[in-house]
């Protein structure tokens, strides 16, 4: 494996290893280009280290302390994300959906939010495509929604669990269509150039407290061995807490904390991926890239109101991957007349693992006593189904630093998050869809659990530096050598699960660079 | 709907097959013969407080040795370690227990005029509801704060709980066994390795 000096100036340093940096760190290596990737968290080997126990997989979540403010404060850690090589891809549910066009146009159709500075067609699609193929998505051969892709999903979906058959049954006896979910966990064994053969999902039920299997396409079985196979260098449990920057204000070098040892690593440029609250973090602490005071703003979360229920037949919800089954006939209600808010949101299916239930019985119905030792003697005939849905960004929802330190000395981010009167009415009328498909489907005790998931925003791009913070390749304003890759850079949230997107963006940006850079 | 209880041993039994990766087994394991620790961080009246309360919130069979759910939350809350957030409105997590857990004595004192753990059950439930709801009177905590911190501490509580292999057990879970493949996931399908209800 290839390693550098910390006095050898490499070409690029990439700060995180989640969906907005490691295949940005792949791209600049196949290139040829000398890369450093500093990650924060662990590097582990999941077919030792993983076991099948979400106590036990705790590790794989962000657990330094952060405050969350608002009506509705966003839960973070395990509901939020993940640290490690790889990010939260480590733990992600690896639902991989496209953004539909009218997605990135969301001031054009109702006003509201910012269009993205990309063109969906020429700047997205083709990655989407490329990225499909690159991480074995297994889907369905004709996808109901959005534009006609110009190839298949190179795998088939994969098998529908309980709660996936439960919610076609629910759909199908209310005329709303229903496919298999396309899903970044492979059907059948898969081979990919520069890292070999990965196997098939065994059906553990287990993405969100990670894959052992090496099935779902965390980026640690993906772009990290593409990027290693091409010389990138990835040094883990390094947290980055400064930079170093010349006269002219261009970083010259990253600092890090690895062992509790302080390193700089030269550089000529460096890519921010450390997520939608460590980035605006990290650059607030620093004040950095922030002239037009936009860093932080923007916060924007998804509408994820879960509705579950309890069913005669035997669930199982442990089995099968957690998200079999999709609609997107939700994708804009209002053109049937029958919702009054901007946007739209999808509908998935879900299974659950045992003590993220019981954790949302608590929270979400207060259940206690023999009341709470009932509803869980139930857990075998559970299944759920929640939304997706775009949600606004609002002045009153932004992060800032607090007063706080946490255990490294560094000010705790503050998260404000208030649903406004679209999220209200969104999840006001998806809560009535979902409780009659749950109804159709047979469901009995069906309760709703109003939840955000995902943090998005926080470092807008866009085409003006008096309100973005990066440009459409995702450079930064204020700093030319500097770049920011992950979910902060959003201008809307789309309707749709977004790390796919995040690594379409990701692919774009350095593909930008090296053309800047080649000219 | 039929409940699920599988017969006790099922989960142990099923540790000692080849149907449990070594990670998963070690990990069951370690809990399985994990015994109560002296508290740092609680003081003896506040970790026996604690446990009348756990008992309360999900009461355990007699037929098998309890799970102790006193020792991991004072083994966090000593170490000072997070699950990565928390309500801002509440004090930092050290803090917040204490003063949540001492509210339970407060607003025993203020309507019984006696200790918590002197109540009897019906009375210790009252008062469990009256701090979920945030109507519980003398306690320093606003009625929102004192919904947060019990939302807050019966979520970590029952998370301790259920992710024990003796409660998994009772509630008929072999998801654990990791090591074959799943094929039977649709509704109404068993593996041999699923025990049907009782
Ligand atoms: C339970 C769960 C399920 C999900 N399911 C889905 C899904 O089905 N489909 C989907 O599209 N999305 C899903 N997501 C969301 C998806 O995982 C994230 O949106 C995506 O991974 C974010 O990518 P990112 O690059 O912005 O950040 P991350 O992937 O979080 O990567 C950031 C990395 O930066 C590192 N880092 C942070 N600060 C520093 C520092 N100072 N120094 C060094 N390194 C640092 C972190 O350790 C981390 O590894 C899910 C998320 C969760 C929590
Ligand atoms: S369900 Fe499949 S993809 Fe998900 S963790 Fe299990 S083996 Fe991996």
């Amino acid at each position: 494996m290839k390693t550098y000096a910390t006095n050898d100036v490499v070409d690029a340093v990439v700060i995180g290893t989640g969906a907005g940096g490691a295949p940005l760190l792949a791209r600049l290596a196949q290139a040829g280009l000398r890369v450093v990737a500093l990650e924060a968290g662990s590097e582990k080997d999941p077919t030792k280290d993983y076991a099948t126990d979400e106590r036990a997989q705790e590790f794989l979540f962000w657990n330094d302390e952060r405050l969350s403010a608002g009506d509705n404060p966003l839960a973070f850690g395990s509901n939020n994300s993940g640290t490690g090589v790889g990010g939260s891809t480590l733990h992600y549910t690896a639902y991989t959906p496209r953004a539909q066009p009218d997605d990135m146009l969301m001031r054009t159709e109702f006003g509201v939010a910012a269009n993205w500075p990309v063109d969906y067609h020429t700047d997205i699609e083709p990655y989407y495509d490329e990225l499909e193929h690159f991480l074995g998505i297994s889907g369905p051969s004709d996808y109901p929604w959005g534009p006609k892709r110009k190839r298949n999903y190179p795998l088939p979906p994969l098998p529908l669990n309980g709660a996936a058959q439960l919610m076609q049954r629910g759909c199908a006896q209310l005329g709303i269509r229903t496919s298999p979910a396309a899903n970044a966990a492979l059907s059948g064994r898969y081979y990919q150039e520069g890292i070999g053969w990965r196997e098939a999902c065994t059906n553990r039920g287990f993405c969100q407290a990670g894959c052992s299997v090496g099935a779902k396409a965390s980026m640690d079985v993906t772009f990290i061995p593409l990027a290693r196979a091409h010389g990138a260098e990835i040094r883990p449990d390094a947290f980055v807490t400064t930079f170093d920057r010349d006269s002219q204000g261009r970083i010259t070098a990253v600092v890090y904390v690895q062992n509790g040892q302080t390193y700089r690593q030269k550089c000529t440029t460096v890519f921010l991926c450390a997520g939608a609250v460590e980035t605006p973090r990290l650059l607030l602490i620093n004040e950095l890239a922030n002239s037009n005071g936009q860093v932080g703003r923007n916060v924007m979360a998804h509408p994820g109101l879960q509705i579950w229920g309890e069913f005669d037949e035997d669930v199982r919800p442990y089995k099968g991957i957690p998200g079999g089954l999709i609609s997107e006939d939700t994708h804009r209600p209002f053109a049937g007349k029958s919702a009054d808010f901007a946007g739209g949101y999808l509908l998935q299916s879900i299974g659950v693992m045992p003590v993220t239930y019981v954790k949302q019985m608590a929270r979400g119905r207060g259940l206690w006593g023999q009341a709470l030792i009932d509803a869980m003697s139930r857990y075998n005939h559970v299944a759920g189904i929640n939304i997706l849905g775009d949600g606004l960004p609002y002045d009153h929802n932004y992060l800032e630093l607090s007063d706080e330190l946490d255990a490294r000395g560094l000010p705790k981010p503050r998260v404000y998050h208030t649903d406004g009167e679209n999220e209200k009415k969104m999840n006001a009328h998806a809560e009535k869809i979902m409780r009659d498909i749950w109804s159709a489907a047979g469901a009995k005790n069906v309760w709703a659990f109003p939840r955000a998931a995902h943090i998005i925003g926080t470092c807008r791009m866009g085409h003006s530096p008096d309100e973005a913070v990066v440009n459409a390749n995702g450079q930064s304003f204020d700093i030319p050598n500097l770049y920011i890759s992950d979910n902060s850079t959003f201008p809307s949230s789309l309707s749709v699960n977004p790390a796919l997107t995040i690594m379409a963006l990701a692919l774009r940006t350095a593909d930008k660079f090296l053309m800047m850079r080649n000219k | 709907m039929a409940s699920f209880r599988y017969p006790i041993g099922t989960v142990r039994a099923l540790l000692d097959t080849d149907h449990v990766t070594p990670a998963t087994r070690q990990a069951l394991q370690t809990r399985l013969d994990k015994q109560p620790e002296q508290p740092q961080f609680f003081t003896p009246d506040e970790a026996d407080l604690l446990h009348q309360l756990s008992a309360r919130l999900f009461p355990q069979p007699d037929t098998r040795p309890s799970i102790d759910v006193v020792s991991p939350v004072d083994h966090r809350l000593a170490h000072n370690e997070s699950d990565g957030w928390r309500y801002d409105l509440l004090p930092a997590d050290p803090d917040a227990w204490r003063q949540g857990l001492n509210g339970f004595q407060e607003a025993a004192q203020a309507q019984f005029g006696k200790p918590f753990t002197q109540l009897d059950g019906g009375q210790q439930d009252d008062l469990i509801g009256q701090i979920q709801q945030g109507t519980a009177i003398g306690t320093s905590f606003t009625p929102l704060q004192s919904k947060r911190f019990f939302e807050d501490m019966l979520a970590e509580l029952v998370s301790l709980y259920f992710s024990h292999p003796l409660a998994q057990e009772e509630f008929g879970y072999v998801g654990m066994a990791d090591k074959p493949r799943w094929d039977r996931v649709g509704l109404n399908e068993l593996e041999a390795r699923e025990p049907g209800a009782l």
